[in-house]
């Protein structure tokens, strides 16, 4: 029997995330590894009326790319994946993986150069995105390979992931409707507050965050998803930050990494493991060394760490900062190649005050958004 | 170990079906199934400078679609998909299916839907490949699935499929090239005929070839290959015809075919199993009731019946008969959204006559011939 969480994930992401209306074009991409998971969203997207067509890559094709390649080869973006950008009306990309190690010892110029000439590509798609013109989810189907990683067994991490997304319940897209509304109110709350201090050990940073907007992170562009999130004000990032969960970039992981900022950059950086790692990285350009994101962590269904992003900066009670690009639709102007989330664990020892007050201690806000009663009309 | 017919069979396939040249854009068609031919595809493509590009689909998929999709989902043709048609430089297909009667319950009239609205894109197709414009090659890689159909452990099925391809050899391409030549010279000699007739078992059948070309298969648009073919007149195919074996499309299989040709077109048609299939796959559209090609099967490494179109209408001493679109370059004329391949074998009891003489008897052309 198919396990019918993957039915509800499926059904969630085409009616809920992405809006998927009749006639719409959608491409499902994901490996091999996915597949199945690419043919549940198929189905949903068939039956929602819309012209679904899956795009399944092969695990070991990237990797025989980067060790043969040309540098012709690996800049190269083909007429057809210009073409099919544009014909789109919403993308679902899956980020199971056979193997979450398979490219850690590949040439990391080649790799570098392959992520910046797809980065032409993924321009264009976030161009059309921001633009309303496209949708988009990403989303992860539990393999052995991301179980591993977190330590689980397959079973155990499909509970994990079922959970974060809420499919393991009936009626998800009720759920992350009602995380929508209380995330609005949490952003509303957040617009109005010039300055935020994190104060946790060996953390007492000060960031500016006045005339910034929050977002609400909803289920729309993720799932699992759940966190608000805004770029600070580029000059003002003051003090000092501990890192309590290692720093992963591109699956090397850099342990115990303390940041000291001034004037709203890194002044210095050390880490336990990794060093070398952490200042080749912070050294990639000039926006590197500036905060790009801050953004707190609200959905309590993650309760660890699990050594992936999409899962790890929604951890309920942690903080994430992301040193490198911000984003420009809540007023960010840093640019940067890089955008590396750094979490920040504050469920046991964390305080977060705005403008003075305390408004977040040991992984909660103290108190409820108000939230906004908007009278429903003719059949809700 | 991988094994190295695997490789080779790419090398092939990149190296001489369809010459990569550097700066190509080539479409790599298959189902995950082809998994360790995909790799090594994608890396000889690369060797060769060409800018390989994946087109795999989830299994199952093209069945939810039939199963569950409006008319309209069964209508519409990705323009992803005609784009890839359009600009292509190379396309190199597998086939290698894990279930072959996995559509085997759909109703055909829906399959018959879903392909006439992608006539289109075959056409199109069709067209860039006999200008010269695509260089495309259809090749199978071995599965559990065809090795069942053809009744053989997956080893014993990995033989027969590379051995047909020639794989064994150190040097498959000079094997090939030398094929090519033999197979040029008939085509030459049938391009000289005005009519053959076809006699065996339960056939007797007469079509007209005059001023049509004779294509011969030398390993460039089918792996393995080993045919040459023409599209008859169209209006000049005549007689009785009795297919050998059970035929499959789109996932079903009829057998027991046996067609009444009169003026071109099929008067009946009647199937021991799968008739209803025939029927419709008959009144597909105007052109489904005619023949498209006529070709004689020339590989003598592949012997027998696997229930595989890409092996059967190969075997050495067999004919086959298309329903349906012809191909332009052999220059015939016929259009469908239907392209069936059926065969008949003439390794015994059977004579083939050129302009009323004897030029092929029990599955060989007669000395002189070639």
């Amino acid at each position: 029997m198919i396990d019918p969480r993957i039915d509800r994930l499926a059904d969630l992401i085409v009616d809920y995330s992405l809006e998927l209306e009749e006639g719409h074009v959608v491409r499902l991409d994901g490996f091999e590894v996915a597949a199945p998971f690419a043919l549940a969203l198929y189905r949903a997207a068939l039956r929602a009326g819309g012209h679904p067509y899956t795009r399944i890559s092969f695990s070991g094709l990237l990797e025989i790319l980067l060790e043969h390649g040309s540098e012709e080869q690996l800049d190269y973006i083909s007429p057809l994946q210009w073409d099919e950008i544009e014909h789109l009306d919403a993308l679902v990309t899956i980020w199971s993986e056979a193997n979450t190690r398979s490219l850690s010892r590949v040439d990391p110029v080649r790799h570098a150069r392959l992520i910046g000439s797809q980065r032409k590509l993924s321009n264009r798609r976030w161009e059309r995105i921001s633009r309303g013109e496209m949708r988009w989810c990403g989303t992860l189907f539990p393999t052995q390979a991301h179980a591993q990683e977190a330590e689980m067994s397959l079973a155990e991490y499909e509970d994990f992931v079922f959970a974060a997304c809420h499919v393991h319940e009936d009626d998800a897209a009720a759920h992350w409707r009602a995380v929508a509304v209380e995330l609005e109110a949490r952003a509303r709350e957040l617009a109005s507050v010039r300055e935020l201090r994190i104060v946790g050990p060996d953390t007492d940073l000060r960031l500016s965050v006045d005339g910034r907007s929050w977002l609400a992170a909803d289920g729309h562009y993720n799932l699992p998803d759940g966190e608000v999130f805004t770029s600070p004000v580029e000059t003002e990032t003051e003090g000092e930050i501990r890192y309590t969960f290692p720093a992963i970039y591109h699956g090397r992981e850099v342990e115990d990494v303390r940041l000291r900022f001034e004037e709203g950059r890194v002044v210095a950086a050390e880490a336990a493991h990794g060093d070398d790692y952490l200042r080749s990285l912070l050294d990639m350009d000039d926006g590197a060394r500036t905060v790009g994101e801050v953004a707190f962590g609200l959905n309590y269904e993650i309760d660890r760490f699990t050594r992936n992003i999409l899962f790890d900066e929604k951890i309920g009670g942690t903080m994430h900062l992301a040193v490198g690009s911000g984003f420009p639709q809540t007023g960010g102007q840093n640019t940067s190649g890089l955008h590396w989330d750094m979490i920040c664990d504050l469920r046991e020892d964390g305080e977060v005050y705005a403008d003075g007050e305390l408004v977040w201690k040991d992984g909660h806000f103290l108190a409820e958004p108000a939230v906004e009663i908007v009278e429903s009309g003719v059949g809700g | 170990m991988a094994d190295p017919r695997v490789e080779r069979l790419a090398g092939v396939l990149v190296e001489y079906s369809t010459r990569v040249q550097p700066g190509d854009l080539v479409c790599i068609d298959a189902p995950l199934a082809g998994g360790p031919l995909i790799s090594a595809l994608y890396e000889k493509v690369l060797e060769a400078g060409g800018h390989p590009q994946l087109r795999a689909d989830a299994d199952g998929e093209l069945e939810v679609l039939l199963k569950h999709g409006s008319d309209a989902q069964l209508e519409w043709v990705n323009p992803a998909g005609m784009n890839e048609v359009e600009r292509a430089d190379v396309r190199i297909a597998v086939e290698a299916e894990t279930n072959t009667r996995g559509l085997t319950g759909i109703d055909p009239s829906r399959q018959a839907l879903r392909a006439r609205a992608r006539e289109p894109l075959r056409k199109r197709y069709f067209e860039r490949s006999a200008a010269g414009e695509l260089r495309s090659v259809v090749t199978l890689y071995p599965t559990h699935a065809t090795a069942q159909d053809a009744e053989m452990s997956l080893d014993q099925y990995e033989d027969f499929v590379y051995q047909a391809g020639l794989l064994d050899s150190e040097d498959p391409v000079s094997a090939w090239k030398a094929l090519g030549e033999r197979f040029a010279r008939l085509a030459e000699w049938l391009g000289g005929k005005r009519e053959l007739r076809v006699v065996g078992d339960g056939t007797d059948l007469t079509l007209g070839v005059e001023g049509r070309t004779w294509v011969p298969c030398d390993g460039h648009e089918n792996f393995p290959d080993g045919e040459v073919f023409t599209g008859p007149e169209e209006t000049s195919v005549h007689g009785t015809v009795r297919f050998t074996y059970p035929a499959s499309f789109g996932g079903r299989r009829v057998s027991g075919i046996e067609l009444e040709f009169e003026g071109g077109e099929v008067v009946r048609g009647r199937a021991e199993r799968g008739e209803e299939f025939l029927q419709e796959m008959l009144a597909l559209d105007e052109g489904a009731r005619r023949a498209g090609e006529f070709s004689f099967g020339m590989n003598d490494a592949v012997r027998e019946f696997t229930g595989h179109t890409l092996f059967d209408e190969k075997i050495g001493g067999t004919v086959h008969l298309a329903l349906g679109a012809s191909y332009p370059e052999s220059g015939g004329k016929n259009e469908s959204a239907l392209h069936w391949d059926l065969v008949c074998d003439l390794r015994t009891g059977s004579e083939v006559y050129a302009d009323g003489e004897v030029v092929y008897r029990d599955g060989r052309f007669l000395d002189g011939v070639l």
